[in-house]
């Protein structure tokens, strides 16, 4: 639980940032995906391009926190169970 | 962190009565005492002041729209009288510069007043507290309810105060996806139950946030969740006006009867109710000093003066004051002499600055735009006459909310004559495309680039006007 909101959280923050940003700057309308326009409307855009964003800045969240672990958490997992 | 961990299991459950499955740390589950004084009512003053304004300004109209509608289908922000396009997201900027900078202004002079009074985490918690406790009681009932086993009286009161909070949430959730879709149209999706997936969907979205953060994490928020309290403390100096509990006047504290002299016994004044750790909705204790989950409510300094009421001691043994000030013995002249400072002057000028920007810039404002873009097929071609033309595409765009007729010239060459439309009249806040062509005879200008200008001006008001450089290219 803790390390799940570990990863979710600040994602959250951050991609709540990038979308608002990017979505300032470029029109959804004018997104091509897979060579073909976006068809979606544009809430869906929005939407899907969050949950992209989240996705992106929770898996780099994942990687900080995978490689934050000290060798004695690599070596001897079982002494950290439920942490 | 697992020893502090192990040691708060330890203490039992004496010491832990409820103890919730754990988000971030072992956590006790606050049950806050309300309170009622002067800063409470500061902060029920700017409940109500937020919160009308939050669920009241998307239901105002204003030229037959709503006066307050970030249209992002649309991608343009409403408010009253202006129409924001992306291109205006300059002002998005400096409206988060002045934000960001009032925030360190205010920090700096007086703490967290932002957490304290205004912010939606504290608001909402506000609210959720005041329907809890009308539900379930005072602290004490709430605290006898919660340990005592579920029984049909319990099973209704939980459920009517989750009920309640559950009704606020959605109506939240309406009300914020309300400032993002027309809101009356919302409606009409709510009464025949048509909403389109992602508006249902983020409507639920924001309800459950609003519940989780409000009913369920409330200073778990607040310590673990937000990213102003971890770097608050740079703002802070030895002349900023903190929620301070004065140890010298208090200590040592303990109980006492009442109207017997505390210096007498030894003791300070502070009676060791323990009421300003029971009304702290982070649940820490000020006596501790400054901790940085001290959220700067001063429902502490509310319960104490009350409880200095009683006893006939002078109020403000826990009070807004300063580090410099509890240590030489200052009064409030002294503390606000020091309210100007290098700190507060270099934010506070900035901030006066950066608001004349945005005041000046939304004054001037043009509400007319035009871009222009060449021809990329052919750069040029000769017609008849013996001219050359090169053309353009331009967007136009009437940024005010009435329909506006605007005359196209071109200047800046000899000869130079247009083809295309010499007026154009554009719809209320819509861009326009046009095709022009500019003309000049061969042989007027040498071969290769030259400057001209593409204006366009509003028919009714000549200070609406634009003049647009573009390229003329004469082949050789």
């Amino acid at each position: 639980m803790n390390k799940l909101i570990e990863v979710l959280w600040p994602s959250f923050l951050v991609a709540g940032l990038a979308e608002i940003v990017f979505f300032t700057v470029i029109n959804p309308q004018e997104l091509y995906f897979f060579g073909e326009p976006v068809r979606v409307s544009a809430i869906a855009t929005y939407s899907i391009g969050f949950f992209g964003f989240w996705l992106i800045c929770g898996a780099s969240s994942l990687t900080t926190l995978f490689f934050q672990r000290g060798s004695e958490e690599i070596n001897h997992p079982e002494r950290f169970q439920d942490s | 962190m697992s020893d502090q961990a192990t040691s708060r299991e330890a203490q039992g459950p004496a010491a832990a009565p409820t103890q919730e499955e754990s988000l971030y740390a072992v956590r006790q589950k606050v049950y806050v005492r309300a309170v009622s004084g002067l800063f409470a009512k500061w902060r029920w003053g700017l409940v109500w002041f937020t919160q009308l304004l939050f669920y009241g300004l998307c239901w105002i109209p204003w030229n037959g729209r709503q006066a307050v509608l970030f249209h992002v289908v649309e991608r343009k922000f409403y408010i009253f009288g202006w129409v924001f396009w992306p291109q205006d997201v300059f002002f998005l900027a400096i409206l988060l510069i002045i934000s960001a900078y009032a925030l360190f202004f205010f920090t700096a002079i007086a703490g967290r007043l932002w957490c304290g009074y205004a912010c939606p985490q504290t608001v909402y918690t506000e609210i959720f507290m005041w329907i809890e406790q009308k539900i379930e009681g005072d602290r004490n009932k709430r605290m006898k309810l919660d340990k005592s086993d579920m029984s049909g009286r319990k099973a209704r009161v939980k459920g009517l105060k989750y009920a309640a909070w559950i009704a606020l949430s959605l109506w939240t959730g309406f009300t914020f996806v309300g400032y993002f879709t027309p809101i009356r149209e919302l409606v009409q999706s709510a009464l025949t139950l048509s909403f389109g997936p992602w508006e249902l969907f983020w409507i639920l979205f924001y309800s459950s946030f609003t519940y989780l953060m409000a009913g369920v994490m409330r200073e778990q928020v607040c310590k673990y969740m937000c990213p102003y309290a971890r770097f608050q403390g740079v703002m802070f100096d030895p002349d900023t006006l903190v929620i301070t509990y004065d140890e010298e006047r208090g200590e040592p504290r303990g109980a006492r009867k009442k109207g017997v002299e505390p210096r007498a016994l030894g003791k300070g004044d502070c009676v060791d109710c323990g009421i300003c750790v029971q009304v702290c909705p982070t649940g820490i204790d000020i006596r501790d000093g400054m901790q940085y989950e001290c959220i700067g409510c001063a429902a502490c300094i509310d319960a104490c003066d009350q409880v200095m009421e009683k006893m006939n001691y002078p109020k403000g043994l826990i009070r807004y004051s300063t580090e410099n000030a509890v240590k030489k013995h200052w009064g409030m002249k002294e503390i606000l002499a020091h309210v100007m400072r290098p700190r507060t002057l270099i934010y506070g000028t900035i901030l006066g600055v950066v608001t004349l920007a945005f005041v000046w810039g939304l004054a001037t404002r043009s509400p007319l735009r035009v871009d222009i873009i060449r021809d990329r097929a052919s750069l040029a071609r000769e017609v008849a006459d013996g001219y050359i033309e090169n053309a353009y595409r331009l967007q136009v765009m009437n940024m005010t909310e009435a329909p506006r007729s605007f005359a196209l010239t071109l200047e800046g060459a000899e000869g130079l004559r247009m083809v295309g439309p010499e007026t154009i009249e554009i719809g209320p806040a819509t861009t326009q495309a046009v095709t022009i062509q500019a003309q000049i005879p061969y042989g007027v200008l040498e071969p290769g680039s030259h400057g001209i200008h593409v204006v366009v001006q509003a028919l009714d008001n000549a200070k609406v006007r634009v003049k647009e450089h573009t390229t003329f290219i004469m082949p050789r």
